[in-house]
């Protein structure tokens, strides 16, 4: 099979001849362009961008691409600072909401300028490379994360207790600005569009308060359905610890659903567990092996990890009578660090090729 | 009004997180001469125990937490100047902040919020700390505790840096350094030279009590 028709397979449950592979690789692609391409060029020009995962899909032979750049550019373009080093993932320095009526303030930024503009070239001209070979997606963050990186995560915490009603009228700037992301991507041509609902999660909030502030019947409902109606594949990656699947999962039925684990943490949920409860019954569920040990771990280590996911993951799914809906990806993205080893993407590949092989129950 | 309604109203307060209650209280139990840190123990910091528990408990979540951490500090504005000095000579000081690198800062603030809960005088020194700050800071004002939090792996070599220094200022033997965040573990601790790591802010109050006292 090719990666189309095994990404196809995977998505339906159809017989597959192994299941499919897609280590999130995004930043850490531009080692791959040469010593002198910085992570600060890299998400600051669509080429470069583009560049490095048409790179990443020669180099490593993934089964997905997906266009994640970082978190922080919607609070970026809305004005917050950034703190941009030449080879670290940039972060939010400073925020810009200080006050309630701050909240009001915001204001969608010029989406054909600025990161949001890298981002949605970036993903145009990558996809129009790799669209014949696998499946594309591009990358957004929700609102209530584009808000909280915009404002501050506490700060909309507290708010949304106290003053909820000038957190929503933030929240509705951000749903503008992310309905007119959706329509640029939309008209790039890729196959899908994954939603970061980051806050969806039981470390941080709560049923009531993830539906209130972001939930089924509000934003997020709204924007899986405008991301369905605009022709993408609704996917959706949350990379914490305790993932609102209920919500996420069996209410916004994305297609695929990348999620991360943690085994150290009570409760959360490993993949034999989530197939097990029926998440991916209807869902490409793609998962779980900690980022981390991309730069950590020995490339032995690594591929002793995914050799024994994908045999976690084949026995659930045949206990579940599933074929082959699981991807193994790696829960989050693979650090951008320079110390990242690309030899360690490359052995979660191969063993995916060795171990992941589909022969039936 | 009798001192335990007004204690109840204090952690009630916290519990409910409405800061302007915890001042009216605080306000009243001075002027119904309560000991200030009867007030602050039996009253701010029970709520606040009551709300790390259901937060471990995952019955409240973390816009409760904040607040009711928020409404505990404006009573503590109020009590704490009305401490006589001395006394407050005897409370074991901790420096926490989130190491260089790393903006994650709930969790470091909710462990400085259980800190202060549990009678420590907390230092914040924020998120994306540089190294140098945590150890002039913890020289200069002659903290106990060194607290640093870190979620993200690339940082983790912030904390040995940061023990480095200490030991090569002459300051570490003074201190006790406690470390967390979810990919720190006991053995890292011991490979960096912390004295303890803990999984949750509750823990380790409990651990630092017993360690200093
Ligand atoms: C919320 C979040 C964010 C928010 C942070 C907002 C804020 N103000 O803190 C935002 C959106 C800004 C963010 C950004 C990023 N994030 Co983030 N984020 C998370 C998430 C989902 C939850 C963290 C959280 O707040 N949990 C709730 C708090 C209460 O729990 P806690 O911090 O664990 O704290 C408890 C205990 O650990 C302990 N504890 C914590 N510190 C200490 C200290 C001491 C002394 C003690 C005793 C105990 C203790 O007590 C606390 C209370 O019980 C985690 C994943 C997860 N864990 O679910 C990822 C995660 C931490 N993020 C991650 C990443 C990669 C990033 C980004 C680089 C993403 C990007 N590509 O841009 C940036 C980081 C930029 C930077 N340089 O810092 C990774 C880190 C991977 C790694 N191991 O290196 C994680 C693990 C996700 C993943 N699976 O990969 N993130």
């Amino acid at each position: 099979m090719n990666h189309i028709e095994r990404d196809m397979a995977a998505l339906s449950d159809a017989e597959a001849d192994r299941l499919p592979t897609y280590p999130i690789a995004c930043g850490v692609n531009r080692k791959l362009l040469g010593d002198n391409v910085t992570y600060s060029m890299w998400c600051k020009d669509p080429k470069i961008f583009a560049n490095g995962f048409i790179a990443g899909q020669k180099y490593f032979d993934f089964d997905f691409a997906i266009g994640l750049m970082d978190l922080s550019v919607m609070a970026g373009d809305l004005g917050a600072h950034v703190r941009m080093d030449d080879e670290n993932t940039p972060f939010v320095d400073k925020h810009i909401v200080h006050s309630l009526e701050d909240y009001e303030k915001l204001e969608v930024p010029d989406i054909r300028k600025g990161r949001s503009h890298v981002i949605v070239e970036g993903t145009r001209l990558f996809n129009e490379k790799l669209k014949n070979e696998v499946i594309c997606a591009a990358f957004l963050e929700g609102p209530l994360l584009a808000l909280t990186q915009t404002a501050g995560a506490e700060r909309v915490f507290m708010d949304m207790f106290t003053d909820p009603s000038a957190v929503h009228a933030g929240l509705r700037t951000m749903v503008e600005f992310d309905r007119q992301m959706v329509e640029a991507f939309s008209e790039t041509g890729v196959a899908g569009l994954v939603w970061d609902y980051l806050w969806g999660n039981y470390s941080c909030l709560g049923d009531e308060e993830y539906n209130e502030f972001e939930g089924c019947d509000k934003y997020a409902g709204m924007l899986n359905k405008l991301t369905a109606d605009s022709g993408m594949a609704l996917c959706i990656h949350n990379c914490a610890d305790l993932p609102h699947l209920d919500t996420q999962v069996k209410k916004f039925k994305p297609v695929i659903y990348s999620m991360a684990y943690y085994p150290l943490i009570p409760d959360s949920p490993s993949a034999g567990e989530v197939i097990d409860k029926g998440y991916a019954d209807n869902c490409l569920i793609a998962g779980n092996i900690d980022p981390q040990m991309f730069i950590r771990a020995k490339t032995e280590k690594i591929s002793k990890v995914t050799s024994d996911l994908c045999q976690e993951v084949k026995t659930a799914l045949c206990r579940r009578g599933l074929k082959s809906r699981y991807c193994i990806a790696s829960g989050c993205e693979v650090p951008p660090d320079r110390a990242t080893k690309l030899d360690n993407i490359k052995a979660v590949v191969d063993t995916v090729k060795r171990d992941g092989v589909l022969e039936g129950c | 009004m009798n001192k335990e309604e007004i204690l109840n109203g204090l952690s009630e307060a916290v519990i409910l997180g409405k800061p302007d209650q915890a001042r009216s209280y605080a306000q009243r139990s001075i002027d119904e001469g309560i000991d200030p840190l009867d007030a602050i123990n039996n009253g701010l910091v029970k709520g606040m125990s009551v709300v790390g528990d259901r937060y471990a408990a995952r019955e409240v979540y973390l816009p409760q937490v904040l607040m009711s951490a928020n409404t505990m500090y404006a009573g503590l504005d109020i009590l704490l100047p009305m401490i006589p000095s001395e006394e407050l000579e005897d409370k074991k000081k901790v420096a926490i902040g989130v190491v260089e690198g790393d903006v994650h800062d709930i969790g470091k603030n909710i462990v400085k919020t259980m800190m202060t809960a549990g009678g420590f005088e907390v230092k914040d020194l924020g998120r994306d700390v540089p190294i140098e700050t945590f150890i002039s800071v913890a020289e200069s004002i002659k903290t106990d505790v060194v607290a640093m939090s870190t979620l993200m792996t690339p940082t983790m070599d912030g904390m040995k840096d940061v023990i480095d220094g200490l030991i090569e200022s002459g300051y570490r033997s003074k201190v006790k350094v406690v470390i967390g965040g979810p990919p720190t573990s006991p053995e890292f601790a011991e490979e960096i030279g912390a004295d303890h790591r803990d999984a949750n802010a509750q823990d380790s109050v409990a651990w630092l009590k017993e360690a200093l006292f």
